[in-house]
Formats: C-alpha cells, sequence, structure tokens
C-alpha cells in the first residue's frame, strides 16, 4: 500500500502536475445496529482505495482511486480532466515535508478485535438495569490504515484504530436518554457506561410536561455542549468563513466566548479525533481556536493560510481545512456545583437538528431531545418535553459561566460530528421557545 | 456491466453457506463535482466508484457487508463475514422479509443530452456563466457558493428468489448559498435544485431565472424588509415550504422503521404508531404523496434496492394518516406488503425504508385567489432555518422571502417570520391548496453511517388559516 500512494503521485508529477497527495487507505470496519434491545443487523467493510489530489498548472482536481490495480489509468484521466479545468487563482500550494511524526499508538486487541455482540448486550442490558424499557444504538469497530505521499516529500503511515458505542434508552413513549462511549484502547472501553447513562437519564425524564419559553439559566450535558462545541470548530474552517458560512468572519483578536471558555482544536488527543498527520502530511498539533473568549486563529490548510497571511494549523482536508478533535479546556467546577448556581434554569442532554437562520450572523435554533430538566435552586423539580433552543452561537458562548473540571469524550450522529472532550457547563439567559399553542 | 458475475456468484454462495435469504446489488457510479466559490472553481472533484452488496439472512439474523475488491476470493469473504454476523445475531424473534414478486426487468432514465457527450470544460463553462448572471446584477455580494455534481449509477441487483434488475440513473443536481450584504446587515439564501436525466437539466429547471430572482428577492427584502407581525393570523406559504413540510412532518413521520423504534437512536421516531392508521392529523384539503415514479425527479426509481417496483403512496389522504412508507422488513412486522421504499447511497450501505418524492398534491386555486382572500397575514414564499424534533411533532420554519398581506394585497417584504408549530396544527390550518407544483431537491439524512439520500420535495401554494406567527 505505501508503494501505492509514492507510484500514484510519481506517475501524476510525470504527466505534468506540479503538486500531488495520495493517500492510500484501508478499512477493516464493522458495525452492530440494534433497536428493541436486539440486533438488527451487522453491517461490514473492507475496503482499499485512494484519494488523490494533483494541481495541474493552478488547477485543483481531486478524485477517488477505487481499484488500485488501475491507478495509473485513473491518474491519467484525472490529469485529463485537470488541463480542461479552470485555474484557481487563490490556490498556495501544499505544505513542504518532510516531517517527523509522533510513533504509531494502535490497540492490538482493537485492531483484532471481530465481535461485538457482548458489548451491544452490556449497554442494553445496563440501560433496563436503570429502568429502560426499551434501547436501540449502535457499536462500531473502526480500524482504518492511510499511506500518505505527497509531491513535497511526505512519505507517512497512520493507523486509526478504536471503538464506539452509541445508545438511546426509552423508559416510556415520551422518557429517554442518551449515552455514548468512545475508546481507542480496548481495556478502557466501558459500554456499560453508556448505558448506565441513557437508562439514567431515561428513568429521570418521567412524565414530561410542556416546557416553556423565555431565557433560562442552562447546564449543559457533555453530549449536547459538544454540538455546541463543533459549530464553534466547523464555522471557523476557513473555508466556511469566505463561503459566508460563518459567523467568525473579521472576529480574529475578537471575544466571541467568555473568559472561561478556551477551545482547542487538537488531533493530538488520545480519542478517536487522534491523528498523527493532516492531509498534507503536515504533523498534528494543538490549536487554540478560541483562548480565554477572544478568536485567536479560523483552521487553515497552507493554500487558505496563504490567503489569509497566516500559517497552516494543519487542518487540512482535501478539499478545505477541517477540525479533527474538539477539546474544550475544562474547569475548576465540580458538576454538583455547576447545579447548586444554577437556580432557575434547564438542565439539557442531547440536541439534535441545528440549524441557521443566518451564518454569518450565527442566529441558530437546536432540539433539545432526551432528557431535559427544570431546575430550581440547585434542584431538579421537573421534566420537559417539546421545547426548542434559540438563540445566537456567539452569545450562547459569550453566556458560558462555568466549566466542570469533569469531561467525557463524545461523539454522535450528525450532530457532534467531530469527535469532542467536553465538560458540563453552566451558561446564562439562554432562548427556549416551543410551537404555539 | 462489471461484477455481474460475481454478483450472482455472492448470491449463490450465500445461499449454499445456509442463508435463508440473499441479495447482492453491485453499483458503478461515476461523476463529477465542481464548487465554485465567489467566482473561482475552487476545486473540481472526478469520482468513479463501483463494489457489490451482500445481505443475508440466516438463523433470524440479519447481516451485510460490502467490498470494493471485485474478486471472488473478496466476495467470498464478505459472504462469509455476513453469514458468521447474521447466525450470531441470537435473536429472540427472528427478522423475515415479507413475500414479493420475482422481477427480472431492467429500466433506465433517459438522458436528452447525455451527460458522458459533455465535456467537462462545457460543464464548468455553464456553471461560471451562472456565477456570472448573478455577479453581473452588481450587488453588495460578500460570499457566493454554487455546487454542481453529476452522477451516473449503474446497478444489478440479484436475491436468491430469482429476481435479476439492471438499472441506469443518471443524475445531476445544483445546490447554493448567496450572501446579500447591507448597512452591517446581510440576507442569506440556500436553495437546492435535482433531476434524474440530461445535461438538459439546467435548462429545464430555468436555473439562472431562479437565481437571478433569489439574489433580487435577498436584496429587496434587505432594502425594504419590516418586522414580521405577530399573533394568530392567515397564512400563505410557497412551494418550497409545503415541500419541506411534506418532508419533514409527513414523511419522515410515516416510515415504518421509524415507527418501529429501528432508527431510534439515530435519526429518531415518530409520533405515529402502527394503529394510527386512519387517524386525522390535517384538514381534508390535505393529500401528501411519495412518489419514485415521477419522471425527472431526481429520486426517480422503478424498481427499489430491494427488488420491489416503486409506486405512489398516499402517506396523507384528506387529512388522515394512510399508508407508511414500507421495505420488505418493515412490511413483515406489520403484517402488510413492501411498497417499495427501500433504497441504500452506494453498494456499501444496506437499504432501509426512505423517502423518494414527497410532496403535497395539487388541487385547483390560483395564487391570487388564496390571496385575496386574507384580510391581514403572512405570505411566506420560502425558508431558510427549519427544524423539526425527532418525533416530527415540532416543527419551526423561518421565512427567507416572505410579505404582508393586506386586504388580499401583498405589501412589503417581512423578515423572520417565524412560524413554530405542531404537525396537526399545521396541517388542520390548511383551507386551500394550489395548483402551482413546484420542487426542490435536498439531502435526506438518516441511518448509521448517516445515509445522505438523493429526495425531492414539493408541493404547490397552499393557505393556512388563523396560525400564530412571530
Amino acid at each position: 500500500m505505501e508503494d501505492n500512494a509514492n507510484r500514484i503521485v510519481k506517475k501524476a508529477l510525470s504527466l505534468g502536475c506540479e503538486e500531488a497527495i495520495a493517500d492510500v487507505y484501508e478499512t477493516n470496519s464493522f458495525q452492530i445496529r440494534f433497536s428493541q434491545n436486539q440486533i438488527d443487523i451487522t453491517n461490514s467493510w473492507r475496503e482499499q482505495a485512494a484519494s488523490l489530489f494533483i494541481v495541474y498548472e493552478k488547477r485543483v482536481v481531486m478524485t477517488d482511486i477505487r481499484d488500485l490495480s488501475k491507478s495509473d489509468e485513473a491518474v491519467g484521466k484525472v490529469v485529463r480532466i485537470a488541463k480542461v479545468s479552470q485555474k484557481n487563482p487563490e490556490y498556495g500550494g501544499i505544505a513542504k515535508g518532510p516531517f517527523k511524526y509522533p510513533p504509531l499508538a494502535v490497540d492490538k486487541r482493537i485492531t483484532s478485535l471481530s465481535e461485538g455482540s457482548d458489548f451491544v448486550y452490556s449497554a442494553v442490558n445496563a440501560a433496563l438495569a436503570e429502568g429502560a424499557k426499551e434501547t436501540a444504538g449502535s457499536f462500531l469497530k473502526n480500524d482504518q490504515t492511510h499511506y500518505l505521499a505527497t509531491s513535497n516529500g511526505v512519505e507517512a503511515k497512520d493507523r486509526r484504530a478504536d471503538l464506539y458505542l452509541s445508545i438511546r434508552a426509552m423508559a416510556g413513549p415520551e422518557s429517554s436518554g442518551h449515552g455514548v462511549e468512545c475508546a481507542t484502547h480496548f481495556t478502557k472501553f466501558r459500554p456499560e457506561k453508556a448505558g448506565e447513562k441513557a437508562g439514567q437519564i431515561a428513568a429521570m425524564a418521567k412524565d414530561p410536561k410542556r416546557g416553556e419559553a423565555g431565557k433560562f439559566d442552562v447546564i449543559f450535558e457533555p453530549l449536547f455542549l459538544g454540538s455546541m462545541a463543533d459549530q464553534m470548530a466547523i464555522r471557523n474552517s476557513a473555508f466556511a468563513v469566505m463561503a459566508g458560512l460563518s459567523p467568525f468572519g473579521k472576529k480574529i483578536g475578537k471575544k466571541v466566548a467568555s473568559n472561561v471558555v478556551t477551545i482547542y482544536d487538537d488531533a493530538t488527543a488520545d480519542g478517536r479525533g487522534r491523528k498523527r498527520f493532516d492531509a498534507e502530511g503536515v504533523p498534528a498539533r494543538r490549536t487554540a481556536i478560541v483562548q480565554n473568549g477572544i478568536l485567536k486563529t479560523h483552521l487553515h490548510n497552507t493554500s487558505t493560510a496563504k490567503i489569509f497571511k497566516t500559517k497552516t494549523t494543519a487542518n487540512a482536508g482535501l478539499v478545505g481545512p477541517d477540525p479533527h478533535q474538539v477539546v474544550l479546556k475544562p474547569g475548576d467546577w465540580k458538576k454538583e456545583e455547576l447545579f447548586e448556581e444554577c437556580k432557575d434554569g434547564v438542565y439539557v442532554t442531547n440536541t439534535w437538528y441545528t440549524r441557521y437562520q443566518n451564518y454569518t450572523t450565527g442566529d441558530f435554533s437546536t432540539i433539545p431531545r432526551d432528557g431535559i430538566f427544570r431546575v430550581k435552586k440547585g434542584e431538579i423539580v421537573g421534566t420537559w418535553k417539546d421545547v426548542r433552543l434559540t438563540d445566537n452561537l456567539l452569545h450562547l458562548w459569550q453566556n458560558v459561566k462555568a466549566l466542570s473540571r469533569e469531561t467525557h469524550e463524545v461523539e454522535w450522529w450528525g450532530e457532534v460530528a467531530v469527535p469532542s472532550f467536553m465538560p458540563y457547563a453552566l451558561a446564562t439567559k439562554i432562548g427556549f421557545t416551543r410551537s404555539a399553542e | 456491466m462489471p461484477g455481474e458475475e460475481l454478483t450472482h456468484f455472492a448470491v449463490e454462495y450465500a445461499r449454499s453457506r445456509g442463508a435463508s435469504y440473499a441479495e447482492a446489488r453491485h453499483e458503478y457510479q461515476i461523476g463529477e463535482q465542481m464548487i465554485l466559490k465567489n467566482g473561482v472553481l475552487d476545486a473540481l472533484g472526478f469520482s468513479e466508484d463501483s463494489g457489490i452488496g451482500v445481505r443475508v439472512l440466516a438463523n433470524g439474523g440479519l447481516a451485510f457487508a460490502s467490498t470494493n475488491r471485485l474478486n471472488k476470493g473478496d466476495v467470498r469473504d464478505a459472504v462469509d463475514s455476513a453469514m458468521k454476523k447474521a447466525k450470531g445475531a441470537a435473536r429472540k424473534d427472528p427478522i423475515s422479509f415479507v413475500k414479493e414478486e420475482t422481477v427480472v426487468a431492467e429500466w433506465s432514465v433517459p438522458e436528452k443530452v447525455k451527460i458522458a457527450d459533455v465535456p467537462t470544460d462545457r460543464k464548468i463553462r455553464d456553471l461560471v456563466e451562472l456565477d456570472k448572471a448573478v455577479h453581473d446584477l452588481k450587488l453588495k455580494m460578500p460570499a457566493r457558493i454554487f455546487v454542481m455534481s453529476h452522477n451516473r449509477i449503474k446497478k444489478l441487483f440479484v436475491n436468491s428468489e430469482g429476481s435479476e434488475i439492471k438499472s441506469y440513473s443518471p443524475r445531476i443536481r445544483l445546490y447554493y448559498y448567496l450572501t446579500v450584504a447591507g448597512e452591517g446587515d446581510a440576507e442569506q439564501s440556500y436553495r437546492n435544485y435535482g433531476w434524474s436525466g440530461g445535461w438538459e437539466a439546467l435548462d429545464e429547471l430555468r436555473i439562472t431565472d431562479k437565481v437571478i430572482e433569489e439574489a433580487k428577492s435577498l436584496q429587496l427584502t434587505l432594502e425594504k424588509g419590516k418586522k414580521s407581525p405577530e399573533g394568530k393570523m392567515d397564512l400563505v406559504v410557497g412551494p418550497q415550504v409545503s415541500g419541506i413540510a411534506s418532508h419533514e412532518s409527513c414523511g419522515h413521520p410515516t416510515e415504518a422503521d421509524r415507527i418501529l423504534g429501528r432508527e431510534a437512536s439515530q435519526a429518531g421516531k415518530s409520533f405515529i404508531t402502527p394503529d394510527m392508521i386512519g387517524k386525522k392529523v390535517g384538514s381534508a384539503s390535505v393529500n401528501v404523496v411519495d412518489d419514485p415514479t415521477l419522471a425527472n425527479a431526481i429520486a426517480y426509481y422503478a424498481y427499489d434496492d430491494e427488488g420491489v417496483k416503486s409506486r405512489r403512496r398516499y402517506l396523507y389522504k384528506e387529512g388522515r394518516i394512510n399508508e407508511f412508507l414500507q421495505n420488505r422488513e418493515t412490511a413483515a412486522k406489520l403484517g402488510t406488503r413492501s411498497n417499495g421504499a427501500a433504497r441504500a447511497t452506494n453498494y456499501d450501505r444496506e437499504a432501509i425504508v426512505r423517502m423518494a418524492n414527497t410532496f403535497v398534491e395539487p388541487k385547483d386555486w390560483e395564487v391570487e385567489e388564496m390571496l385575496e382572500e386574507v384580510k391581514s397575514g403572512v405570505y411566506m414564499k420560502s425558508f431558510m432555518e427549519w427544524n423539526i424534533d425527532d418525533k416530527r411533532w415540532n416543527g419551526k420554519y423561518v421565512g427567507r422571502e416572505a410579505y404582508l398581506i393586506e386586504n388580499g394585497e401583498v405589501k412589503h417584504p417581512v423578515r423572520k417570520t417565524v412560524l413554530e408549530v405542531t404537525t396537526p396544527a399545521f396541517w388542520s390550518a390548511v383551507d386551500a391548496v394550489g395548483k402551482d407544483l413546484e420542487f426542490e431537491a435536498g439531502f435526506c439524512g438518516k441511518s448509521d453511517p448517516t445515509q445522505a439520500l438523493d429526495a425531492a420535495f414539493g408541493g404547490p401554494t397552499m393557505r393556512l388559516r388563523n396560525i400564530a406567527l412571530r
């Protein structure tokens, strides 16, 4: 596979390309989906392919080569397409290697794993023990190997192997909770913890009543906060900023969050988003996007960095810069103290369907799901349903008052799309709306 | 078709290993994607992909495996893997598929202008000219993104019951984001169009005219837009709004797998339960259908990914829940027949219950007739922000292009009209349905891993009486 990456790059250069990147990857993963406390289906994937990025006279073309035995032919085809494409005058090149990388760290007990149903039933049974009646979710064993070669001297290998379990528990028709468990080390994978969490929230969320509209203090569960932090990272991709899909344009150096908020993109942290290098081969690093509330940088590849007159942040994806793994620096509060501080508020545990009215202003809404709890004087006094968090991304982060010292690794279907490490948070004066009577 | 022999081999081999049912789907997809950012071709993507996905039922368990290594050894490994996992599922109640007809068929979508005959540089030129037409309006437009893609899909579906279906489906999609700025203010729009067929799509869909209209409307909203009125009043919604409502608050909640809880952890459940067929959710004016057989709609197909013939499905009929979207697994559980709703994005994903082209069935009202009977209200032609809860009960649509209506006349634009409403409250308020059916395209998200699937949604203009707006 390593030879394939080099051969593809050499072929592209021999056909006149000035730059080329080949990422030859192999996937050997499987997933178990379950619902009604039983396994619905197991999906298995064995794939071998290459992602190719070429630049021919400033014309940028990307492709996937699915049949590596015909890679020469595929490279020829993509170069012919490049020749009739249009120049990108903004294109600013790829990183110059070679680079040094930290050692590979893969748990062989994960890569050799071929069964997962015990993990599923461990989570299901833990949720049922907490009072849930029904569960659904998925377990994933992920194993991907990447061989990267570039025309600028990069030759690198990465193997990303991890385990993931997501479970939603239902204690009644409108009483549910969600838990997730992520691990890069086999012995640290505790699917029953996700089951317990989901089951506990579901059991607590009994007899929900229609919630109120207004401004409330809010305690965010890490899973919910992961969605909001993802938005801070994704909307700071230089591509999003240039495309008008971000509220962070012209805000470098400005206050975009409260003083307690420091958000990193950190592909070096030991989590499911860990990588040795980005799509150009630049070694993974920790980048402060927001530091003590001040926006420090957008996320860049080499090309966007030139446009913004800065340096790459090692966030190259093949199309544009992407976050790898979002880390919100923990605070010094105990979780219980956050609740004590919340005099008149709401504790939200999960959300979905975050959508913007205007990306440049950050006006959005998102729909809390699973347990939503009314908090008064630090105590949970009831359960809500049918409310929507309607606010502004910058306003929400500027109103974060306190963060817990306890953090959790979270990732969830579509909503927490980037693997993240999140504490609990307390924010003030957050808007809630609901459907009209 | 490359892989044809292997597709048959996969099914035969699975049967020889003890599968009670087996199917294999070979797909070959070839396409391009162009991203034009602020007038510059940011990147051109070319994709050519093929592989085989195999799904087996064994000992009451279901498993799927796929490979893009098209040789006998790797296909055999995929089948072995699926068989092992299906047998190991240890379900208390076995999964079964409802009996459906054995089909041997071949279908394809005609292209007036074959995509393969249109050179890449011509496609890029068409996109650049579209962007130029907007740029030439000389509006203050700090950001504009156009993404155009086409994909030609060849499939071979084979199952152990003797079905064998070949198909060819060319599809074109264009979506864009426009930002028009004013003094310390901005308006944004996102629109998405799709087509099954050839490169004639851009003319047939009148894309350039529509984008220019949208850009001018953004400018008008910025210049003349006022605060939207609040309180209970009449609301006239345009095709884009009735389309998204048909998708979100009718199509999704009538998906049988969602009703049965199979998507509970991801896309969610439904306010509808299996015993709710016939239950009233809207006024008698409301028919919402899902129809894969609509010519040129982006989600056109003649047979689904389980080999079941497609047909129009009346999901809500005369305001009542009429039919669920079914595949063979859900139909078996609910004691009915599949209505051909099983689809997958590619060979490497299981086929699950999906919408195709979902829309409010048009009736006979003219838009002007609906407006002239409104004493006080809002005409919301399009939306920007939208979402709905996972049981599909509480939806929200925030106006993008909207106008005040007074005494039957359309007045000045109003900004950010908020309709936050339950599903039955929305459909029950409908008292008039127009004849001006229009469609837009979307990426419908469901399944795990997410399968963002081609879908169309549409409808005519509709009038809703006495509904709360903010």
